[in-house]
């Protein structure tokens, strides 16, 4: 036992002498356990410091090499060019977008830009080989663990679905669908209104403009009911809510209270009277007792 | 209190209650002797004694009483033992029919009894998942329609004016299905009225509660929580399945209805109360776990409340019972949803999902999660009490079936008026969220887009309720609401608790407990971001009222039922999360321990106020002094080995001393020594022999005789016909019958010096219904019963002794 302690012990030390020796920075680490596995290796290997435990080390240089990669691994001009390309729609999309944020454009306005851009996406993505034989897929898409394109677009098509675009436009991104359009007239109707109405008293355009009001609410319920609504629409119609109650009060009065009070303060009453009487009339039940004396 | 004797007959009145005929009863209720004569035949609370004898003898009754004087009569408290109850005979009878049974079964034999014992508990964990699926798709159904009707009518005239006659409607529809339900309780099968638990857990316990188990009552049960759950009374449907679990395994495992007089020929072997008393326990488990996705949940209850009597086997087949259970429900509920084979929506209640951040807490969390178990107990125990003295009142003014059917309505008449009253008036409006749960939003005053808050609360099944009071996001209730929203449903709920309509306290208590829990949660959230004393990261903690929601409604539930074990499981596993194991099983331990320093649980209460003879975990603590000479009955009557026909005729059809147990006794022939036990023999075996006239003389004049077998007795399982029913002729009261071959040879006995917790001891861990006192020599001197035990108890000047009454 005590033999082969000694053994390791002397083990231990070679190796540590041999860390020294080969002076390399990363050595000089604290963690004993870190330490041996390269020390291993760099003592039997000799030669191959291995990239693998000092990625950082390497990485300074890599930069310097990086434009002299062989020929084949660098990506073809074709995809660079998609790339540009690809690079150019988000732009375009992106600076679409940010405008419509509010109130809420985002499908009526970006519609066609984002179709643009799922196109080029979809070139980058498919399988079909591009003039040269080359597939642009795995070289843009996945050589990387950033996966830069990939992250870029998939963060926009997120937003896409979120804000549920789809149930307004055609497919194939060529128009708005006419339910949304029709919505919007309606929708432009009813605010037209609402401007003809909004100076002096609220009380005449909430009876003037109840009618159209009530139209668009029964529309938006139809349609939550179809599902067909994306959030231009969602958007515009609490809007249109909110102007309508709060801005302009037209909210149902509570108007009844007297009725509701006297109808509930009638009916807490009935347990009252029922638990009197029966307190008086009903025959208290008794228990006859058996005696075990 | 010394030397119990008790005066026994004052009446022999054999041929009167023989004339009685075919509508008595068998009143094998206790073995004390008793007075079993109602004046005015005045129904009982529960009504079980109605339809007995009693009313027929009515004026006898009054002539012996003018001689005697009148009973001492007193009003129902909780300090009396009624004379209805009887025990099970859980313990097994080895007699020699017994023995020869056994002799004859060959080994696959009992390979083929354990295989159905197993078939059995699969088949009760079938059913009762299906009758759970039932319940919740019929509630869902109906629930459905009337809040659609009630919110279609109320958007009507909130703009045309006229809300008070919604109000009407919205009353006269809950009224309407309440009086449904009540209508059938009061009138039909009063023991389905309220949760079932109490009952279950006398039975469990080893009391046999008349009619509690049977098929009618099922029916009933399952028709009544509908109609109440229906009717928008502040009740859940969550008890009730316990109770019917119960119903489905006692029916399941006798292979027959006797009350649709079908019998199936199978599992004939387990018609007899041992075997019906555990699968009564896999049929309770099995609701249990079909009430709330907990299977194991429910194998604890059946633990811990009949844990007596208890082997390993049968608990795992219980546990099977329960998986069977809540996989069946799963399975219906999945198809029902249109995704079959999704089988992840276990239980009747649905506490959601707790994800992501909501469900972390930490160690400072822990003395606030004490204090909320704290509050839960003390508010229990207010809720208890209150319960109490309003069921007293209930039992003693409120017992007519039409009055009861009319307090019902009332209630559910107030209940709906005060939910709309509280809707109409909240000002708490809030906005309808994207993902938005709320199936029945009302928006009354709000702004367009806007739904009223305090609808979400009232204006909804009580599990939804709970369900959005769990998961809504922080800042859907504000805390006006949430206050006022509690203390409306606590008396709500304590009101409705004990009414004449099958409906349980789970759902409610945890609704309350959940509303001032979210309070609670909210309330911490805005002390600690205005003192911003906590960093950023404990605010977010604390801004999620739902987990406080979740300890809220644990900790009132705790503090009204005071289960332990097993409500922790229930909770943990409706919860879905084993991350709250500690903090809901610190709850449950503050509000028990809080609350019982008050007051007890309800369904003790409930079982007291019932004058069950209840026997509990152990003996009053300060018994030792009482020894079995005290305790017991006597004189026993007792019976000769070879008794004549005429006698033990007459000691049957003794109204006045409804023993169920009789010693054996055997005298040396020849000799003046006085009889020695040889063993002991029930009622019911004497009624079935007397049936098939099993008399001596009978079998030496037809050789050809078939002989009695186990089976007769178990034919006539478990409604034995009364003793009136049986016509013995002036010839045969003659004969003699021989009783060693059916007896009990080996009865428990004890020395009369044993001590009551000694003597409670044997009962509790033997399922024992009588224990022989015996001398030194082996001669009867009494007979100790449950009901012996059970009315010492410990109350508030030492040990207290119930008094015997008839109910």
């Amino acid at each position: 036992m005590s033999l082969y302690k000694n053994c390791l012990f002397l083990l231990f030390l070679l190796i540590d002498i041999n860390a020294f020796v080969s002076g390399d920075v990363n050595f000089i680490a604290s963690e004993a356990t870190s330490q041996l596995k390269p020390t291993l290796s760099s003592s039997a290997a000799g030669v191959v410091n291995s990239a693998v435990f000092k990625p950082f080390v390497d990485s300074v240089f890599s930069l310097s090499l990086l434009s002299s990669f062989p020929e084949d691994l660098e990506i073809s001009d074709y995809c660079v060019e998609l790339l540009n390309v690809f690079g150019q729609r988000y732009v375009d999309y992106v600076k679409c977008l940010v405008p419509a944020a509010r109130p809420v454009r985002v499908c009526q306005n970006c519609f066609s830009t984002y179709g643009k851009l799922v196109d080029t996406y979809q070139n980058i993505s498919s399988d079909q080989m591009g003039p040269g034989n080359v597939s642009c897929r795995d070289s843009l898409l996945r050589s990387d663990r950033l996966m830069l394109v990939y992250q870029l677009y998939s963060n926009l098509e997120d937003l896409w679905l979120k804000s549920d675009c789809d149930h307004c436009v055609t497919e194939k991104f060529q128009s708005l669908t006419n339910a949304t359009l029709y919505f919007m007239t309606t929708l432009n109707q009813t605010i037209t209104c609402f401007d003809k109405y909004k100076e002096g008293n609220h009380t005449e355009l909430c009876k003037n403009c109840k009618n159209t009001y009530r139209g668009l609410n029964e529309l938006y319920g139809k349609m939550e009911k179809n599902h067909t609504l994306c959030i231009d629409i969602e958007d515009a119609m609490n809007m249109t809510r909110k102007l309508w109650s709060k801005n302009f009060n037209c909210s149902f009065p509570r108007e009844e209270t007297v009725a509701v009070i006297a109808v509930s303060s009638f009916m807490l009453f009935l347990p009252i009277i029922f638990y009197l009487s029966s307190f008086l009339h009903s025959e208290q039940k008794k228990r006859k007792l058996i005696h075990r004396e | 209190m010394a030397n119990i004797t008790k005066k026994v007959s004052w009446s022999s009145r054999a041929d009167e209650s023989a004339a009685a005929g075919e509508a008595t009863p068998l009143l094998n209720g206790s073995e004390q002797p008793q007075h079993s004569r109602q004046l005015s035949g005045g129904g009982s609370i529960f009504q079980i004694g109605r339809l007995s004898t009693v009313d027929l003898e009515e004026e006898i009754t009054s002539e012996e009483d003018s001689l005697r004087g009148r009973p001492k009569e007193i009003p129902h408290n909780e300090k009396l033992l009624s004379l209805k109850y009887e025990s099970l005979d859980y313990d097994n009878i080895e007699n020699q029919l017994f023995l020869e049974e056994e002799r004859r079964m060959s080994y696959m034999g009992f390979r083929c009894l354990e295989i159905s014992r197993w078939v059995v508990c699969g088949l009760i964990g079938f059913l009762t998942g299906l009758i759970a699926c039932f319940i919740d798709i019929v509630v869902e159904q109906l629930a459905g329609i009337k809040y659609q009707v009630v919110k279609e009518n109320i958007e009507k005239f909130t703009e045309a004016g006229g809300l008070s006659i919604s109000l009407i409607l919205w009353a006269v529809l809950n009224f309407t299905f309440v009086m449904v339900g009540a209508i059938i309780v009061a009138f039909f099968e009063p023991i389905a009225a309220g949760s079932g638990i109490p009952q279950i857990k006398c039975y469990l316990n080893g009391v046999k509660i008349p009619r509690v188990v049977r098929l009618k009552t099922l029916v009933i049960k399952v028709c009544g929580v509908i109609c109440s759950v229906v009717g928008g009374l502040a009740v859940g449907k969550e008890g009730p399945m316990i109770h019917s679990g119960a119903v489905v395994a006692a029916g399941v495992s006798q292979g027959r209805s006797t009350s649709l007089k079908r019998d199936f020929k199978i599992f004939e072997y387990f018609r007899r109360d041992t075997e019906k008393r555990d699968f009564v326990s896999a049929g309770a488990a099995a609701g249990v776990s079909a009430a709330f996705g907990a299977p194991v949940g429910g194998v604890l209850f059946s633990l811990e409340e009949g844990a007596s009597f208890w082997n390993q086997m049968l608990t795992w087949r219980i546990f099977f019972a329960s998986m069977i259970s809540t996989f069946t429900l799963n399975f219906f509920l999945s198809i029902y949803h249109a995704n079959p084979g999704d089988l992840s929506n276990p239980g009747l209640i649905n506490f959601g999902r707790f994800e992501g951040d909501s469900v972390t807490y930490n160690l400072y969390e822990i003395p606030l999660f004490i204090a909320m178990g704290a509050i839960g107990g003390l508010l229990g125990a207010l809720f208890n009490v209150l319960n109490y003295w309003l069921t007293i009142f209930r039992i003693r003014y409120v017992h007519r079936p039409c009055l009861q059917v009319m307090e019902a309505m009332l209630v559910a008449a107030v209940t709906a008026t005060v939910s709309f009253t509280m809707i109409y008036f909240s000002n708490d409006c809030q906005p309808l969220g994207p993902e938005s749960t709320e199936e029945y939003p009302l928006q009354l005053f709000c702004a367009d887009g806007e739904y009223n808050s305090m609808a979400t609360a009232f204006f909804n099944t009580p599990e939804r309720s709970v369900r959005s009071l769990f998961h809504n996001q922080p800042g859907t209730y504000n805390p006006l609401t949430l206050g006022l929203f509690t203390l409306t449903y606590f008396f709500l709920a304590c009101w409705t608790y004990g009414l004449a309509v099958s409906a349980g306290v789970f759902i409610p208590s945890l609704l309350i407990g959940a509303a001032w829990g979210r309070l609670c949660g909210i309330l911490l959230a805005s002390i600690t971001s205005t003192s911003s004393v906590g960093a950023q990261h404990s605010s977010a903690i604390w801004a999620d009222p739902g987990k406080y929601a979740l300890i809220g409604a644990a900790a009132q539930l705790g503090g009204i039922v005071r289960m332990t074990l097993s409500l922790t499981v229930i909770m943990v596993e409706a919860t879905g999360n084993v991350t709250y194991g500690l903090p809901i099983m610190l709850v449950l331990m503050t509000a028990k321990i809080v609350g019982d320093y008050f007051e007890e649980g309800l369904y003790d209460i409930h079982i007291k106020l019932q004058s069950v003879p209840f026997l509990h975990w152990e003996a009053p603590a300060t018994s030792h002094w009482l020894t079995a000479r005290e305790v017991m009955s006597s004189p026993v009557t007792c019976l000769n080995r070879i008794e004549k026909v005429g006698t033990i005729v007459d000691i049957l059809s003794n109204t006045s001393t409804n023993h169920n147990g009789f010693p054996v006794v055997v005298q040396v022939p020849g000799s003046d020594e006085p009889a020695k036990l040889c063993g002991l023999i029930l009622r019911s075996q004497l009624i079935v022999l007397l049936k098939h006239k099993v008399f001596v003389e009978l079998a030496r004049s037809r050789l050809t005789r078939r002989k009695l077998q186990l089976k007769d007795f178990r034919d006539a399982y478990p409604r034995f016909p009364p003793i009136q029913s049986i016509h013995v002729s002036q010839d045969e009261r003659e004969c003699m019958m021989e009783l060693t071959e059916f007896m009990n040879p080996t009865p428990y006995t004890v020395p009369q010096e044993t001590s009551l917790p000694r003597v409670f001891k044997l009962f509790r861990a033997l399922g024992l219904r009588h224990l022989v006192v015996v001398d030194d020599e082996n001669r009867v001197v009494g007979l100790v019963t449950r009901k012996d035990l059970a009315r010492y108890h410990l109350g508030k000047h030492g040990l207290e002794e119930l008094q015997l009454a008839q109910t």
